[in-house]
């Protein structure tokens, strides 16, 4: 009998340490954020972080994932106008919610693109909107009000091209702010919405206001 | 069958009970009546689930008061003081007594009952509040009833909820979409609460709102706003990594004056976006279902 409760136990026991090491490195395993409080984010959006041309995670776990790079976890001092350069590499996979076009929270309320239009021809200007159905991504910290769709890469633009994003943002005060994409653009989950939408370090993430 | 009668060396007892019971019951009672009970009073509705919340808490608090000090007041003086293993005495039943508290539990839990269901019923229907005139609208369908700017109809407001996010469209104003929920005071809402993806719940918590946002389904709520400020608003159903922070302290109450002009600048800020964005509905299915794959 004590025989067969020691047993148990030591199964319980296991079982515990198991779920505690799973859970534990999950939770650690997330890149870390940028060095140092910048007020300047370089950032790059790609379809598959393993084939990235900037900021390549040769050893990262889902090399197929899409994902912003070289990290999702951003330091930024308070009060401060943050500067953003996102290179953007992926094609447009369009937004469920068509308002998420238009750029909210930026100075100026806009965002200075250079992409490829129809014809592959190059462009570059102020944009207040984007069509919603050319977004790859969004760059969006809803609680500082900051909403910027990215314009997806063209079918004509030439081969290994991007389209260049600028803009910037004032932070508030010290905190941790969520950050996120609202482009269903999780390939191969449902409605978008799964694998890398639902993972820090792929497309959600946090900006700590320091 | 020998019948239940309380002997005269208990008589003692039961007197000290019902003693400190009063005495408790009473000092609960005021000390419950001290409490402000959530979701407060921003709206008509909030403030009926208030007064419901300190009813049922002011009904409770005697009977619980009752039951804790017969625990622990036989615990005290009627605990066992030998280790001899013996019978007690018999339990003898009284019928007076069975069926006083069969009734007197039978009537509150029915007068809580009622109670509770009128307040449930009362809080999603539209209501007046001191505003002499103001039209209570009926349901106008999807596409709006009110007039502009007017202190008519019921207020249609259509809450979209998204991972991780509620944007608000007004079907009274073109159905302009905002990041924000602001309502004029003292007049009566219509809320429509619908999901662009997965179930999620839309709760407007000062406001005694909580509403199901579910996919394909236009999901109707009334409120009506009473006292102007900031109220938060949170979704109460898990729905994925950010569902913690899908949260705004931004919603406000505000003055028909101050809403007119807040959903103006709304209408201008949305023209760059607007023709983009679909119609205004019960409810969206995007196309595709399936993105990026």
């Amino acid at each position: 009998m004590i025989r067969r409760l020691s047993f148990t136990a030591a199964g319980v026991v296991v079982v515990i340490v198991l779920v505690v090491a799973f859970v534990g490195l999950f939770m650690l395993r997330r890149p870390g954020a940028l060095e140092g409080t910048t007020t300047k984010l370089h950032l790059e959006t790609v379809a598959a972080v393993g084939q990235a041309n900037e900021w390549p995670r040769p050893n990262d776990p889902h090399p197929d994932w899409v994902g912003y790079l070289p990290t999702t976890t951003w330091k930024v001092p308070a009060n401060s106008t943050i500067q953003v350069q996102i290179d953007q590499e992926d094609g447009a996979s369009g937004l469920r919610n068509p308002f998420w076009g238009k750029v909210f929270g930026t100075e100026g309320g806009n965002m200075h693109v250079t992409y490829f239009d129809d014809k592959g021809n190059p462009q570059e200007g102020d944009m207040t909107s984007i069509d919603p159905t050319q977004a790859a991504h969004t760059f969006a910290i809803p609680d500082l009000g900051v909403f910027v769709p990215l314009l997806g890469v063209g079918d004509n633009a030439p081969p290994g091209t991007q389209n260049t994003i600028t803009f910037s943002f004032k932070t508030r005060g010290p905190g941790i702010y969520r950050w996120q994409c609202f482009v269903p653009c999780a390939a191969g989950t449902l409605f978008g919405n799964g694998g890398p939408m639902q993972t820090i370090g792929y497309m959600g993430g946090t900006l700590i206001v320091t | 069958m020998g019948v239940f009668r309380i002997e005269e060396a208990d008589r003692p007892h039961l007197l000290r009970l019902l003693i400190i019971w009063v005495v408790l019951s009473i000092v609960g009672i005021l000390a419950a009546l001290q409490i402000h009970y959530p979701p407060y009073d921003q709206s008509v509705q909030g403030q009926d689930q208030s007064r419901t919340l300190a009813l049922l808490t002011i009904l409770a608090l005697p009977v619980f008061i009752g039951v804790v000090i017969m625990v622990l007041y036989s615990a005290i003086y009627f605990r066992r003081t030998t280790t001899e293993l013996i019978d007690g005495p018999p339990m003898l039943g009284n019928t007076p007594v069975q069926i006083a508290w069969i009734a007197i539990s039978a009537a509150l839990v029915l007068f809580l009952a009622v109670v509770g269901i009128v307040t449930l019923a009362s809080s999603n229907v539209a209501q007046a509040v001191n505003a002499p005139g103001r039209a209570i609208g009926q349901s106008g369908g999807q596409t709006g009833s009110g007039t502009a700017g007017g202190a008519g109809p019921e207020l249609q407001v259509q809450v979209v909820a998204q991972q991780w996010y509620f944007t608000y469209r007004y079907a009274d104003y073109g159905g302009v979409e905002t990041t924000h929920l602001y309502l004029p005071v003292d007049r009566p809402v219509e809320l429509h609460v619908t999901s662009l993806d997965i179930i999620h719940s839309f709760w407007a918590y000062q406001l005694g709102v909580k509403a199901d946002a579910n996919p394909g389904v236009d999901n109707i709520f009334h409120v009506t706003p009473q006292k102007t400020g900031s109220f938060q608003v949170r979704c109460a159903e898990l729905c994925g990594l950010w569902h913690g922070h899908m949260a705004d302290s931004e919603g406000q109450v505000v003055s028909q004056s101050e809403f007119d002009t807040w959903i103006a600048q709304q209408q201008k800020d949305y023209e760059v976006i607007s023709k983009a964005v679909p119609s205004y509905a019960p409810f969206y299915f995007p196309e595709p279902l399936l993105k990026a794959g």
